[in-house]
């Protein structure tokens, strides 16, 4: 089995390297792909940008050092208004480190509108059903059982029940879950089975090579059989880049994230005049709400239960509607979430202790986009469309609601100046929300477009196997390739589309060494 | 459009010119000068007393709890995380820190600078940038609020007063009982 090549140690040596396919991007795309690939014989090298983090030395449980070792831009990416906080990872094993662990499948119906708008002909949900399986197996996709579902978790249940609305108790990805509420910063205990603990592992016995602190910079030579990646390594917390080597392959596979692929295929000059539109990025939006008694949200699973009554499919529009979903997190990422200055929001923070929070998540249609700065880093153009606002003041009154169905004393939307509503007949405040740029802090968790897959080149920046228009054995296998929002959540849709496309590619017919 | 002789353009521009000098040098007097501070890495010791400033009056020391910002120096660290940010990073939150010290000039058209406020005004006057018309100046607002949440929130003298008892895996991995 090889092992990890960190090219942040002293023993690295760079020296240009070759190899038939070339991942990069290690997380649900990459890593899947690598390991398909590896396992059918394939001679694969998968590089990383971030470190590799496993085990509790590594995984700290700190805030402020794993949002800066584990995430983009050390947690720090926004949108171009500052209004949508981009998560995404830059680790070994990419946004499944530092997710939630929810498995939510692309629904059958956002497979029909894909086909029926998108000409995703090779996709329908039956044809999909044995990647999906592929991918359920690879998370150990399991039900959240009833002990491990926290007061936090409960709260928001019992007011959905007590409203007569629909939720449901989450699919997640943990084997022998420790509930230490750190999900979002990493699992020292290792329960997540995610592309770190699975896919990569995998691809390591089947022989690829797995290197991290490596960048791709720039792939060269696209309509050519031989393509050669520049590749940065990096110092040892990521900063700062320390040399440079290149490898050359046949293939090349990016799986960067849609802010990553599209910033790399830009750099590279290839794509077309599509590259980096129809983005979503699906914003969420935190509710807080005060409770009389104490809630201990810190620990146990963040995010187990979700309404689901409002969510819909619509045929000529994908997911629509919203869904609410608890959670909560560590210190510092909610302290990061307050809005009030002085003793105001110290005060509310004292009382973390009696709040339960959710997550209101409203998908998007694809209305961002990627652009990339002269320096060649890239930025997320991104306004909130009227129509999305609408939906997303329904979804945080919904989650308002359960929340006094379940005795809360006061419901909070930290923007500025926060929104507090004591009861219901209040509401209405509400509707004065703007969401105006940078008047509340969003979360984007599901970066999703910018590299979209089609059967037309007019409307598309891949073809149906992933290869980018116009290059030879470019492939794009990532979150990037969806036309659309895929699912609440992305971990699974992504892996289950890595593999449909990985599959394909092992079965083509490319150039070898 | 009228004619601009070539005198009269000289004599505009010199004009300009002094009243930005005049108004540089103005600004520069109102901000006064900050004490000496040893082992900066990006910011200036007037940048750093402005984020120190920002930092005690986002999160001030008493209230709820004792501790505040100045307890951790916020300042320093934001001085430490911005030293491995791109050039152009460290640039703009330059800009930004500026900007804020010279608010009260700019904004609340008052002849101090925000360091030089009393605590309560600094309180008020930052937390207009939160709502304020300019985008930019709320856009400053989110930035600042998220990294000075983010580091005062992680320091472990501030746990025990959220009812958090720390990282959980010392306490709760491999235990035999069941969640939550």
């Amino acid at each position: 089995m090889n092992e990890i090549l960190d090219c942040s140690s002293a023993e690295f040596v760079p020296h240009d390297l070759t190899c038939d396919f070339l991942v990069i991007g290690s997380g649900c795309g990459g890593g899947t792909a690598a390991r398909v690939l590896a396992e059918a014989g394939k001679d694969v090298i998968l590089l990383e940008e971030g470190g590799d983090f496993v085990g509790p030395q590594r995984l700290t449980q700190r805030d402020t050092p794993m949002y800066d070792q584990l995430y983009t831009e050390r947690g720090g990416r926004t949108t171009k208004d500052r209004t949508v906080n981009i998560l995404s990872g830059r680790v070994l094993g990419g946004g499944g480190v530092i997710n939630a662990c929810d498995v939510v499948p692309v629904h059958d119906a956002t497979w029909d509108y894909w086909q029926k708008h998108h000409g995703w002909s090779d996709f329908s949900h039956t044809a999909m059903q044995p990647y999906l399986q592929r991918a359920l197996a690879d998370l150990s996709a399991n039900r959240i059982e009833e002990r491990q579902i926290n007061r936090n978790n409960q709260i928001l249940r019992q007011g959905t029940q007590a409203l007569g609305w629909r939720g449901e108790v989450m699919l997640h990805n943990r084997v022998n879950c420790q509930g230490l509420g750190s999900c979002f910063i990493g699992c020292p205990a290792g329960a997540k089975q995610n592309p770190r603990t699975v896919a990569i592992p995998k691809a390591l016995a089947a022989g690829a090579r797995v290197m991290v602190r490596a960048r791709a910079l720039q792939i060269r030579d696209a309509t050519t059989d031989r393509k050669r990646v520049e590749v940065q390594t990096m110092d040892a917390k990521g900063y700062h880049p320390t040399n440079r080597f290149a490898i050359d392959a046949n293939v090349v596979i990016v799986a960067a994230n849609p802010v990553g692929t599209v910033a790399l295929l830009h750099n590279s000059h290839i794509g077309n005049d599509l590259l980096g539109k129809h983005v979503s990025v699906q914003p969420q939006i935190p509710v807080v709400a005060l409770m009389s008694e104490s809630v201990n949200a810190f620990d146990g699973i963040p995010q187990a239960y979700a309404v689901t009554e409002f969510e819909r499919h619509d045929p000529d529009l994908g997911l629509t509607g919203f869904r609410v979903e608890s959670i909560f997190g560590t210190p510092g990422v909610l302290g990061s979430l307050v809005s009030q200055p002085g003793s105001a929001g110290k005060a509310l923070m004292a009382q973390l202790d009696h709040c339960a929070a959710a997550l209101v998540l409203v998908p998007d249609q694809p209305v961002g986009q990627i652009e990339v700065r002269r320096d060649g880093r890239p930025l997320v153009d991104y306004t909130l469309a009227p129509e999305w606002k609408t939906r997303a003041r329904q979804a945080v009154k919904a989650a308002a609601r359960a929340y006094f169905a379940a005795g809360a004393k006061m419901v909070i939307v930290p923007a500025a100046p926060p929104v507090l509503v004591h009861s219901e007949a209040e509401l209405s405040r509400i509707d004065a929300m703007t969401f105006d740029p940078a008047t509340i802090s969003l979360i984007s968790a599901h970066q999703q477009g910018g590299a979209r897959l089609g059967t037309d080149r007019a409307r598309s920046v891949c073809d149906l196997t992933g290869q980018v228009w116009g290059t030879r054995s470019v492939f794009v296998m990532d979150g990037s390739v969806f036309p659309s929002t895929s699912s609440s959540h992305t971990m699974t849709p992504i892996i289950t589309m890595a593999h449909a496309l990985a599959d394909r590619l092992v079965q083509r017919a490319i150039p070898t060494n | 459009m009228n004619a601009v002789t070539r005198r009269r353009f000289l004599v505009l521009s010199g004009g300009a010119a002094a009243l930005s000098l005049g108004a540089v040098g103005g600004l520069g007097w109102l901000r006064g000068t900050a004490p000496e501070v040893v082992g900066l890495k990006v910011l200036s010791a007037q940048q750093y007393r402005t984020m120190a400033a920002i930092a005690r009056t986002h999160i001030p020391r008493g209230g709820a709890f004792p501790p505040g910002a100045e307890d951790f120096d916020l300042a320093r660290m934001f001085d430490g995380y911005l030293a491995d940010q791109p050039t152009a990073d460290q640039r703009e939150a330059g800009l930004a820190i500026n900007l804020v010290e010279f608010g009260p000039v700019l904004f609340d058209h008052r002849a101090v600078t925000f360091s030089n406020l009393s605590a309560d005004e600094q309180l008020t006057h930052w937390s207009a940038w939160g709502t304020a018309q300019m985008q930019t100046r709320r856009e400053i607002f989110w930035s600042f609020s998220r990294f000075l949440g983010l580091t005062f929130y992680d320091q472990e003298a501030v746990w025990p007063h959220l009812a958090y008892a720390g990282p959980s895996f010392a306490r709760l991995a491999n235990r035999t009982t069941e969640h939550p």
